[in-house]
């Protein structure tokens, strides 16, 4: 999943401040799940921007939803007339749900509410750890399945460095170490003939480096 | 800035860490909320007392061992922390928000608590957010 968190409320108050109409728009995948922007997060938010507006003696009126995804035209849909009565819109949803939104709704103000951070997993309840780095060319099979690509701080695909030490990494004693995870976890499934095999160069054209990356299925298109 | 009115306090509570006796709100107007257990506080209900008009919200819960639910009260104080920090931001003042260990049994401590909350208002002042339009 993508993971995200708040922005700073002050900054967001920053942003609605030229607002009369505010619709909170959640999304309910996600960044629900790393609680950032489901229903709850929509409601204390409001909540706060209510109760800050006030303070400051100034009106504000807001709308709050949550829609299923916003990088989905047909969830977005649901949000129309919800957009149609509020001056403008803050997304609680990752970057591409704020560009789908205001590639959706060309003439109306999507405001980003959330920094989207990675894609990741829950390690365990409130613990997101950063997995995935989208590279386009994905070696997981030769590296038992664990990212040094994304997990290692060096990127470094042919072993440990001299930092690896106990188990985690030299950046922090707190990061495990990617190759540490890569040969034990290759040791357990008896492949470590992979560990003899030299990887080259990562071409990067695949992944961001390239400039931004456009998904094309044929088979899906009228 | 002095509360002219008695100040308004909202007070959340577990079934394990309250009674209500007479005379235990002298000097302010209480609303309280029952809850079957502490891990029942949420940001969300904290924040709404505050915009129903509460200058002060007090949850009162079991002690940490006590709990019987196991982890009840460590959930809610992390969630008044959160809170606080809120109210901070926003210049409302996180210390008109606190959460306590008491219990049913003993009301002398509680009736402390209030009498504090009530003199500690005299110096953080009436809820912020009311002032302009209640
Ligand atoms: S908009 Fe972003 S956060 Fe929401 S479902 Fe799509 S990818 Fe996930
Ligand atoms: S190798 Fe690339 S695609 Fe595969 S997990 Fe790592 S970053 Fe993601």
């Amino acid at each position: 999943m993508i993971t995200a968190s708040q922005k700073p409320i002050n900054e967001i108050i920053e942003l609605v401040e030229p607002y009369k109409k505010l619709l909170i728009l959640g999304c309910g995948t996600c960044v629900k799940t790393c609680f950032a922007g489901g229903e709850d997060e929509v409601a204390v938010l409001a909540s706060v921007l209510r109760l800050s507006f006030k303070k400051m003696a100034r009106p504000i009126e807001i709308e709050e939803l949550t829609i299923e995804r916003q990088c989905e035209n047909e969830f977005i849909q649901e949000a129309s007339p919800g957009i149609a009565r509020n001056d403008a819109i803050l997304s609680l949803a990752c970057g591409a749900g704020v560009q789908a939104m205001a590639k959706r709704f060309a003439k109306e103000v999507v405001l980003p509410g959330l920094n989207t951070t990675f894609i990741g997993i829950q390690e365990s309840h409130g613990v997101f750890t950063e997995e995935c780095s989208g590279c386009g060319d994905c070696s997981l099979a030769t590296f038992g399945g664990i990212c040094p690509v994304t997990r290692c701080a060096k990127k470094l695909l042919n072993g440990p460095c001299g930092g690896s030490q106990k188990g985690f990494c030299e950046i922090d004693p707190d990061t495990q170490c990617a190759w540490h995870l890569i040969i034990e976890r290759l040791t357990t499934l008896k492949q470590q003939d992979n560990l003899k095999t030299y990887i080259p160069p990562k071409n990067w054209n695949t992944s961001l480096s390239g400039g931004p990356r456009k998904l094309i299925r044929e088979d899906h298109i009228i | 800035m002095k509360i002219n009115n008695a100040p308004k306090l909202t007070l959340f509570h577990c079934l394990n860490s309250f009674e209500e006796t007479n005379s235990m709100f002298d000097g302010c107007t209480i609303k309280t909320v029952k809850m079957a257990c502490s891990s029942m506080t949420k940001d969300i209900h904290l924040l709404k007392a505050f915009e129903s008009g509460a200058d002060a919200v007090l949850v009162l819960v079991c002690q940490e061992k006590d709990c019987r639910y196991a982890e009840g009260s460590i959930r809610a104080k992390k969630r008044v922390d959160y809170v606080k920090t809120i109210l901070d931001d926003i210049g409302m003042d996180g210390r008109r928000l606190n959460i306590f260990n008491t219990t049913a049994k003993d009301s002398g401590p509680i009736k402390d608590i209030i009498k504090t909350t009530i003199s500690e208002l005299e110096t953080i002042g009436p809820n912020p957010a009311l002032n302009h339009f209640n």
